[in-house]
């Protein structure tokens, strides 16, 4: 796309919407990160446990704890 | 004569222009040096310049020199040199760049850098707690102190009027199934007549079972139970004297026995 046209674009008029509702204000940016942070954070744990138990499938105490404990 | 001016051309492009006047002597000195000729037959005696640029190692790095007189007759002569003019029409020729520039508008490049501080400083605050709890995590107690750190006892197995001792984290635990007339004698005491004054409800949660530490307050030996001249316990190190709700009431122990942490199941009782 020629340069001088990008200015018009969908996405730079998403960009746009996108700096002023996010970017603008230091407080919300920073609102923001730290809510991304703890999102992320949450996502990032349950999909690197999912992982770890599906490689370790059958190895952990409760995948064999019906084995030995009653209860 | 069209070699010479070949010549002063050449010298023009070299970025040194000798506006020398025309005689015939410096135009011959002129073809002379810039031809690094010189013809023996017509040395003119005259002063000289000579530039040397030399580079902080004290080498020579550029070498000007020239010869011939500083005047013509009367008139001084003008010998300069100055860089090659520059062609104006030519100069504010820009070169085309939008080859190189984004395709992105503005905002979008403006988001764009935003959107990057934003994720690196999500990364940075994940990374931060994510340090601050591992390290707290690491400071607590593990599973397997933790399973240690709680005791069970079934209490259906001890008969009223008994007591049983368990071990919980390597102190004797005293568990007793209190009569009625027990209870209704460890309530009868006068706290103004204690040492350490506790009501009996402040110590056994339900009356009919007292959970202590079987530990003296004074110097930590074990007390003996049923015994001691208030039908609780007695140590038998130094001779002090518990009530049957665990306080003391003579000796030189200065604190009632220690109560534990503990919680009812049904019929068990959890310790810790």
């Amino acid at each position: 796309m020629p340069s001088h046209l990008a200015n018009y674009s969908s996405l730079n008029g998403f960009s746009r919407t996108l700096y002023q509702t996010l970017f603008k204000r230091n407080t919300v940016f920073l609102v923001g990160i730290f809510s991304t942070a703890f999102v992320f954070e949450l996502g990032f744990d349950t999909a690197s446990d999912r992982i770890w138990d599906h490689l370790n499938k059958g190895k952990q105490w409760k995948d064999i704890k019906d084995k030995y404990a009653s209860n | 004569m069209s070699s010479i001016t070949t010549k002063l051309a050449t010298a023009a492009v070299n970025r040194t222009l000798f506006n020398a006047p025309y005689s015939s002597v410096a135009i011959r000195k002129l073809f002379e040096v810039s031809n690094g000729y010189r013809s023996e037959a017509n040395v003119i005696p005259s002063a000289s310049w000579a530039a040397a640029q030399r580079g902080p190692d004290g080498l020579v790095t550029a070498k000007t020199f020239m010869n011939a007189g500083p005047t013509i007759g009367n008139l001084p002569k003008r010998l300069y040199s100055s860089a090659a003019a520059v062609n104006s029409s030519k100069s504010v020729i820009i070169p085309d760049t939008s080859k190189y520039r984004k395709d992105s508008g503005t905002y979008t490049s403006r988001s764009f850098a935003y959107l990057m501080v934003g994720a690196t400083g999500v990364m940075t605050a994940s990374a931060a707690k994510v340090s601050v709890t591992d390290f707290l995590t690491n400071l607590s107690a593990s599973a397997d102190v933790l399973a240690m750190a709680k005791a069970e006892v079934d209490l259906s197995k001890v008969p009223e009027g008994k007591n049983i001792t368990i071990k919980w984290r390597g102190k004797p635990i005293f568990i007793r199934h209190r009569t009625a007339g027990e209870i209704a004698e460890a309530n009868s005491v006068k706290l103004s007549d204690l040492k350490d004054p506790q009501s009996d409800a402040e110590r056994a949660r339900k009356p009919e079972w007292l959970i202590m530490i079987g530990v003296c307050t004074h110097l930590g030996c074990v007390p003996i139970g049923e015994a001691g001249d208030f039908g609780g316990w007695y140590c038998p190190c130094h001779g002090s004297h518990y009530d049957i709700s665990g306080r003391i009431r003579k000796g030189p122990a200065p604190l009632n026995l220690e109560v534990p942490q503990y919680e009812f199941e049904g019929d068990t009782l959890i310790v810790g």
